[in-house]
């Protein structure tokens, strides 16, 4: 059985009298794959509670939070050697240069003087600040303390890494760039990520899962790549001329297919049946496509349905067919 | 391969022992704490005293060179006792409440004012640890000017004044030992507290100072007030060299008051309460409930 990454059951975490937490229960990823896990929610949520009650600042109230099957609280010790942490505010010490900063926090996380020494030139020169490495990090500009924090979030290689808004404050070129360092960690180094973030299209771009919290409750969860490829099976068509026998030549194919409209169509695909046989069909029938696209089911829709704000996104999976058929 | 080439590959090599992340932070401090001029200046002049103190435990030793210049009256006085290593450690303990008001404010205060203790406990470091290691950095300078300079003193005391000297007086040493431990632990927590709820650094400094000489008045004035004499128990000085005077078989200048048992229970609690404080404030991250 594949360990998961994070694994929560029934947790509850109390601030003072307020219960921050109310009983969430999850699982996400799976060690050893290097997979991106989004945390999202509107504030006051408790993303940042949770994220804490994982890194073992909070003692859960009543359930439990497990790393790489660890657990958060009573194993905290073996659980901060295996997780990486990249702070949201401002976290340094500012009269350090960058090399000795690195050096310092990967000495602390158990690598020895030299090892840690070499890894904080290798990962400042990975992460962009490598001519820059020898200057107190103080000095340096947003973008640069956002760099360096991720840097010291991975000098130890960890299997897990918990970043809290990285892109904050970034230009579009540094979002960018910290986007793509984000990815090759899970992609090419097999890092396991837990993003948390406002911005909904950092997410989109690089995570694989997402779980939406609101009110100390996880109230969505998802497999984003699962997402993307059944939305890649819902297809909405729009057509020029007679569409009369168009619905026979869907089944012909194998698919399944509602009209909205005169001329305008809803078409689930089969896996097999690549979107561009709905060409040719459209072709055999005389027919002119003005419009074919994929259901797009954004990270954004299924984020404001799931915090209330939107009842329903404008083509979903649990819509009735308005002339039967799907 | 030069390292701007090779990119990034994950650290898998083999890890330290616990023991050994613990001088982690104290190794990165020192080389920054010795390159401050007064420090390195305090310490210097804080070893003049233990310099003078060798020099007298010589001549002590050697009364035929001082009666051989006419000094034989003078003799009668260097008497290597416990009053003398008590005088010894009421100066050297007062260099080392100074040193660490000095030393002590920049240790806690930047990882505060920086935002830096998530950086510390997202990783295998405890707050116990984190304090234990920042009390080495602290203990190791004041020892520099109480410890080691006291017990090179008994030391060259008992190698000069032979066997029998020593098997009836190795009390001193261990008066000096854990007197000075018990003084430098306290001064070290003063100072830790105040650099973690001061963030200047001179303000932090003479709040090191003041926090012994306010308590004291505060007792004086409790046992004025009230009549009473367990009012000295809120001056660490009083609980300091009552202690001493115990270990170093010396009798304390006044009359009455709490004995060494009692000043050394206060002592316990003031470390206690000292703890608790710095602990409340080296969390993570602030809760407001």
């Amino acid at each position: 059985m594949v360990t998961p990454v994070i694994a929560i059951d029934n947790l509850h975490v109390k601030l003072g009298r307020r219960e921050i937490l109310k009983g969430i229960s999850c699982r996400l990823g799976a060690s050893g794959e290097g997979k991106a896990i989004g945390l999202l929610g509107p504030n006051g949520a408790g993303k940042s509670t949770l994220i804490q009650t994982l890194l073992g600042f909070h003692k859960p109230s009543s359930g439990s939070a497990q790393i790489l099957g660890l657990d958060c609280h009573k194993q905290s010790a073996q659980v901060k050697a295996r997780i990486g942490y990249m702070p949201e505010n401002d976290s340094f010490i500012s009269d350090m240069t960058a090399v000795a900063f690195l050096r310092l926090m990967g000495e602390i996380s158990g690598m020895p003087p030299a090892a840690a020494l070499e890894k904080a030139h290798e990962v400042l020169f990975h992460v962009g600040l490598g001519e820059a490495r020898y200057r107190p990090v103080g000095t340096y500009s947003l973008g640069m303390k956002q760099m360096a924090k991720l840097a010291q979030a991975i000098i130890h290689g960890p299997q897990l890494v918990i970043l809290d808004e990285p892109t904050n404050g970034l230009d579009p070129a540094a979002r960018q760039r910290m986007l793509i360092l984000i990815r090759e960690m899970k992609e090419q180094h097999g890092m396991n990520v837990l993003l948390c973030s406002h911005l909904l299209r950092d997410v989109e771009e690089v995570c694989d899962e997402v779980v939406i919290l609101k009110d100390g409750l996880i109230v969505h969860q998802s497999d984003l790549e699962a997402e993307r490829s059944s939305n890649r099976r819902f297809v909405q068509l729009e057509v020029a001329g007679d569409d009369s026998k168009l619905a026979e030549a869907f089944q012909s194919i194998g698919a399944e297919a509602a009209s909205e409209s005169p001329g305008v169509w809803r078409v689930v695909l089969p896996r097999e049946i690549e979107i561009g046989v709905l060409w040719r069909l459209a072709a055999r029938e005389n027919l002119r496509v003005t419009k074919l696209a994929y259901r797009r089911d954004t990270l954004e829709e299924i984020f404001l349905k799931a915090v209330g704000h939107l009842r329903a996104t404008p083509v979903t999976k649990q819509e009735a067919p308005v002339h039967g058929g799907i | 391969m030069a390292v701007f080439r090779r990119g990034y590959q994950r650290y898998t090599g083999p890890l330290v022992s616990p023991w050994q992340r613990l001088l982690v932070i104290p190794r990165f401090v020192w080389p920054r704490l010795l390159s401050q001029r007064f420090v390195v200046v305090l310490l210097v002049v804080s070893l003049f005293w233990p310099l003078a103190c060798s020099v007298f435990v010589y001549f002590a030793n050697h009364l035929e060179l001082l009666q051989n210049n006419g000094a034989g009256p003078l003799a009668k006085v260097l008497a290597i006792n416990g009053a003398f290593f008590s005088v010894f450690m009421n100066v050297q303990s007062t260099f080392a409440m100074i040193l660490a008001a000095v030393a002590g404010p920049g240790l806690i205060a930047p990882d505060l004012a920086n935002n830096a203790l998530p950086l510390y406990f997202a990783r295998p470091l405890s707050r116990w640890t984190y304090i234990l290691a920042r009390m080495i950095v602290l203990l190791s300078i004041l020892s520099l000017v109480t410890l080691i300079p006291g017990l090179f003193v008994f030391g060259m005391q008992a190698s000069m004044a032979g066997w029998d000297w020593f098997v009836a007086h190795w009390t001193y040493g261990t008066g000096i030992a854990l007197g000075f431990l018990l003084w430098m632990i306290t001064v070290s927590l003063v100072a830790m507290t105040s650099s973690a709820y001061v963030k200047w650094r001179v303000v932090a400094g003479a709040l090191v100072m003041a926090f012994f000489f306010v308590l004291t008045g505060v007792g004086q004035i409790v046992n004025q007030v009230l009549r009473v004499q367990w009012g000295s128990l809120l001056s660490p000085g009083y609980l300091m060299l009552t202690i001493w005077g115990r270990l170093l078989g010396v009798e304390t200048p006044w009359e009455g008051g709490p004995d060494a048992t009692e000043c050394m229970l206060a002592l316990f609690v003031l470390i206690g309460v000292l703890l608790a404080v710095l602990l409340r404030k080296l969390r993570p991250v602030e809760v407001v409930s």
